[in-house]
């Protein structure tokens, strides 16, 4: 394991030397994000100043559910963003076979492979929205809350990283595995929102199939001292569960794998 | 003799295997287009409605007047985003602009033509979405030919207005010669200023005033507000010769912005 982390880390550094020198596309590229997200923020600002309640939910309130899913969402594009890659840019090129050779797990160096600065951008809009809303709610921050605050940031990251491998290693199969881990991950969009707005078929999709939910809207109706708040806690236990199933999901692909003879 | 068989036998197997794959993998990319887009619209359908759950009416808008005007806009889209940004990019990145330069066409000429065809084979895609959206969510369009005629006129001069006003941003990546995040940066900047996500009426005054002062809702806002029945059909005169007014001033601008961006070019090993 502490190999695992030394390793990260010359791979990170190598990362962002190579990043720095690109300096502005650095800057861009991690700003870029910041402004799709200013896009659905300023629209949900401008209506919720006509009209004050979504469903039992303020402004401020469904600010800070969109800010857990964007935070935890940009935990998966800074350090797991080569699951989309996969296809096209190692296997389509043979490239991953030199991931196969080497002494390490294959899984661990692709993602360490590259570092993604776009995901910065997000990162910081979604800790500033959790922060900035529950500093205008006025939530007092207990241990208990501090707490379910960094179990949720860091599970809800990994079911966003899980969900993605799963989807990802269709790329054994398929080569471009992009639109099947869209299929699933588009599905986060309806967690920018409290699941409450929609029919229960999709606040059950979004809870116990693809289960976003615990990625926003369950640590957020915790925070809040909500009904379904205490729900929020199961948060960890379905992200080490998907995160197995789809590592086992991987090594079978693996197993799978022969290469595009490239 | 069997191992050599065998061999033979998963090395042609594999090429059998390539033609039905190649095959899925543009299916998949339909499929998940669509699904993607349900998603989308489901999200808009029932966050308006929890919006409305209270209200009659929003800015004097009705539930049914909003989520109409939302879904067409949502439709509509490829109005406003046309990929000019790319095509520079990706002519700097070749080192193509000097090609393009030297023909006996007019470059700008030539783009539209093909950004002109680009909106229709999009709008062609929307298609199978726009009827889901008919069935599902209750989506009507007017009845009325005039209502049409006067929407879609609007709608190419908006859309023609946004074309050089994407014209002045995409020279904006001679001088950055990065191309990601901008064109990232202005999506969502389009996104929200076309009026794609709330209707103009629903913005504060001083809000609405900046969006007109920049001709992305031209594109998307006005027409779709012609179409939604939002706008009235009298008003599609007055709207067209504002629109002419866009198009004279963007296409002025493209042109002298082009004029002297040109010159600063760096190619990069073309």
């Amino acid at each position: 394991m502490a190999r695992y982390i030394d390793l990260y880390w010359l791979f990170l550094i190598q990362r962002l030397k190579t990043l720095m020198e690109y300096r502005i596309s650095f800057i861009l590229g991690a700003a870029s994000t910041i402004s799709m997200q200013a896009a659905s923020i300023a629209a949900v600002w401008v209506v919720m100043q006509k009209v004050p309640s979504l469903s039992g939910w303020s402004y401020n309130e469904v600010l800070m559910v969109y800010g857990f899913v964007t935070l935890t969402k940009s935990i998966n594009h800074m350090f797991a963003d080569n699951l989309w890659t996969l296809g096209r840019v190692y296997i389509r090129t043979g490239g991953f076979d030199r991931f196969l050779v080497r002494p390490i797990d294959p899984l661990f160096h692709l993602l360490a492979d590259r570092f993604c600065q776009d995901g910065v951008g997000n990162f910081i809009v979604g800790l500033a929205l959790v922060i900035k809303t529950s500093v205008e709610l006025g939530i007092e921050w207990t241990f208990l809350k501090v707490l379910m605050f960094v179990v949720a940031v860091i599970s809800g990251g990994f079911i966003f990283i899980a969900l993605n491998l799963i989807t990802a290693v269709s790329a054994f199969w398929v080569v471009d595995s992009v639109p099947v881990t869209r299929l699933i991950f588009d599905n986060h969009l309806f967690a920018q929102y409290p699941l409450t707005i929609y029919p229960r078929a999709i606040s059950i999709l979004l809870t116990w199939v693809i289960p976003y939910g615990f990625a926003s809207f369950y640590p957020a109706s915790y925070l809040l001292g909500r009904e379904v708040g205490n729900v929020a806690w199961g948060a960890p236990f379905i992200a080490a569960f998907l995160m197995f199933i789809g590592y086992r999901f991987w090594q079978f692909g693996l197993r799978y794998y022969s290469g595009t003879g490239s | 003799m069997i191992q050599t068989l065998n061999r033979r036998f998963s090395v042609y197997s594999a090429l059998f295997a390539m033609i039905p794959k190649m095959f899925m993998a543009y299916q998949l990319w339909f499929w998940a287009g669509m699904v993607m887009n349900i998603i989308s619209i489901t999200i808009l359908y029932f966050f308006w409605d929890a919006i409305y759950a209270n209200s009659a009416a929003i800015s004097g808008l009705t539930r049914e007047q909003t989520i109409n005007y939302i879904l067409l806009a949502f439709f509509f889209m490829p109005l406003v985003g046309n990929d000019l940004l790319w095509e520079f990019g990706s002519n700097l990145r070749e080192g193509l602009m000097i090609h393009h330069l030297l023909r006996p066409v007019n470059f700008q000429m030539m783009n539209y033509a093909q950004q002109l065809g680009g909106l229709v084979t999009r709008m062609a895609f929307q298609l199978p979405i726009i009827v889901l959206a008919v069935f599902l969510f209750d989506l009507k369009f007017p009845s009325d030919l005039n209502t049409w005629v006067a929407f879609l006129i609007s709608a190419l001069l908006g859309f023609t207005a946004m074309f050089f006003f994407s014209w002045v941003l995409a020279c904006m990546t001679f001088y950055t010669t990065e191309i990601w995040g901008l064109g990232v940066l202005i999506e969502g900047i389009t996104i929200f200023f076309s009026g794609s996500l709330v209707p103009l009426a629903m913005m504060p005054e001083w809000l609405r005033t900046i969006v007109l002062s920049v001709p992305f809702a031209q594109a998307l806002a006005v027409p779709v507000g012609l179409l939604s029945g939002i706008t009235p059909l009298s008003d599609a005169p007055r709207i067209w010769l504002i629109q002419l007014v866009w198009i004279a001033g963007m296409g002025v601008l493209s042109n002298l912005v082009f004029h002297f961006a040109v010159r600063k070019i760096t190619v990069q090993g073309g």
